[in-house]
């Protein structure tokens, strides 16, 4: 067989590899829909959203940041959102002397407020600063939040998580693609709150 | 003190707001729910047909990378906002990748000196042009994202990496938009939906199947190699 025509037949086994972890994710709309709420709670009340993860899961904690600060969709509201991946100097000055497993957990104790919300994507939920940084977040005050993936792994074990939203798929790719829709809908679905008056208390927003 | 921002008389005025806000929250929820529902059938539906018709092409594409990194070329990745970001996870599934064989590639929003500086002395449109021309070898292959296709600096990128001779990459939106009508484009791979977000979304998938069908050419190049040795 050719090359090309066994790359071509590798793209349905591709797609078929997606489909089961794709159709999953509206086994989870009761979980996504209780972590949009409270997360609209939290910017009702003057919270802002900070996010992070590693990896390719750092290039999602950007994408979530500035899908909240500067929306695609013309007249919805800015929110205020950062990520922690974004300072190479912090990232690599905390790594270098406290360890890497605290440079998340140290941006959090210095840049948090309680109102706040914590995001926190691991592909197959085992990475330890963004555990830290979950554990750190949960200490302070705030509503933390995790995107993982395949069983949860030690962050979805943990305990320290208000809502855990599960990737159906053991494949870091996989994973990542529904993420990728879970924030997407996190996002939208926080406005459509925002768009009922009298839901989030009486709380004036910012 | 803190004054009540709702004071008696507005809860008179809107007892709406007020009396049935847990059945209006329960309504909501339901409709929040019902509409995760329908996005996640929505991106399913967008990835098979996307996939299914583009195999042929994802084959080619993917054969021609394999071909320039076997050459020794290098990739470079590009975007704006959310597709900056996408940039940035291509390069890093490339470089640092799950599995597979490491691969030299750098996005090119990475070097916020560079960025601003260009920004700064020339213009934005050209941040990833520039970059290419300094970087920039004919064996090397030019990735760029965007939802729109019709973002400016990607657009001169293109141009600029064509006229290197390098290999063109392009993932874009709706009906193709600008990055439609280039020349300079060798592979692109439209997601047809009005949905940024689904865009976005299958571009995640499409560049992922890109990287798998990529490494399984470099398999294929390496056995084929081995085999020519004996």
């Amino acid at each position: 067989m050719s090359l090309i025509l066994s790359l071509e037949a590798a793209t349905p086994v591709a797609s078929a590899r997606r489909e089961s972890a794709g159709q999953a994710l509206a086994g989870q709309a009761e979980a996504v829909a209780r972590a949009c709420y409270d997360m609209a709670v939290r910017f009702h009340q003057g919270g802002k959203l900070i996010v992070f993860g590693n990896g390719g899961a750092g290039t999602d904690a950007n994408h979530v940041a500035v899908e909240f600060v500067h929306p695609v969709i013309v007249g919805k509201r800015a929110l205020p959102a950062m990520a922690l991946t974004n300072d190479p100097a912090t990232v690599t000055g905390v790594a270098n002397r406290e360890g890497f497993a605290e440079v998340f957990a140290h941006q959090l104790r210095c840049f948090a407020d309680p109102p706040d919300i914590a995001l926190g994507i691991s592909a197959d939920g085992e990475c330890v600063n963004v555990g830290r940084g979950l554990a750190v977040a949960r200490e302070l005050g705030l509503l933390t939040v995790a995107l993982v993936g395949g069983d949860g792994g030690a962050v979805g074990r943990g305990g320290a998580v208000d809502h855990v939203l599960v990737a159906m798929s053991t494949d870091p790719a996989v994973v990542k693609e529904v993420h990728v829709t879970m924030y997407h809908v996190l996002w939208e679905l926080v406005h459509v709150f925002f768009e009922q008056p009298g839901l989030l208390g009486p709380e004036v927003i910012r | 003190m803190t004054e009540n921002p709702h004071p008696a008389g507005v809860q008179a005025l809107y007892p709406f707001l007020y009396a049935d806000a847990r059945a209006d929250l329960d309504s909501v929820l339901t409709q929040v729910r019902e509409s995760t529902v329908a996005k996640a059938a929505e991106i399913v539906e967008l990835r098979k047909v996307v996939l299914a018709r583009e195999a042929p092409r994802l084959a080619a594409c993917a054969a021609a990378m394999a071909a320039r990194f076997a050459a020794g070329g290098r990739l470079y990745t590009f975007g704006n906002g959310g597709s900056s970001t996408d940039a940035a996870e291509v390069a890093t599934t490339y470089l640092h990748p799950s599995s597979g064989r490491t691969l030299p590639a750098l996005s090119l929003t990475n070097d916020v000196a560079v960025m601003t500086a260009l920004s700064n002395d020339i213009g934005f449109d050209v941040v990833f042009a520039r970059q290419l021309a300094a970087l920039g070898r004919s064996r090397d292959i030019a990735f760029g994202l965007s939802t729109s296709g019709g973002s400016t600096n990607v657009v001169r990128a293109f141009e600029e990496a064509n006229r290197r001779g390098m290999l063109t990459v392009g993932l874009s939106g709706y009906a193709g938009g600008k990055m439609a009508e280039l020349d300079s484009i060798d592979y692109l791979f439209v997601i047809p939906s009005p949905s940024v977000h689904r865009i976005q979304e299958a571009q995640t998938t499409v560049y992922h199947v890109l990287w798998e069908l990529t490494q399984q050419a470099l398999g294929a190049t390496d056995e084929r190699a081995a085999t020519a040795a004996v």
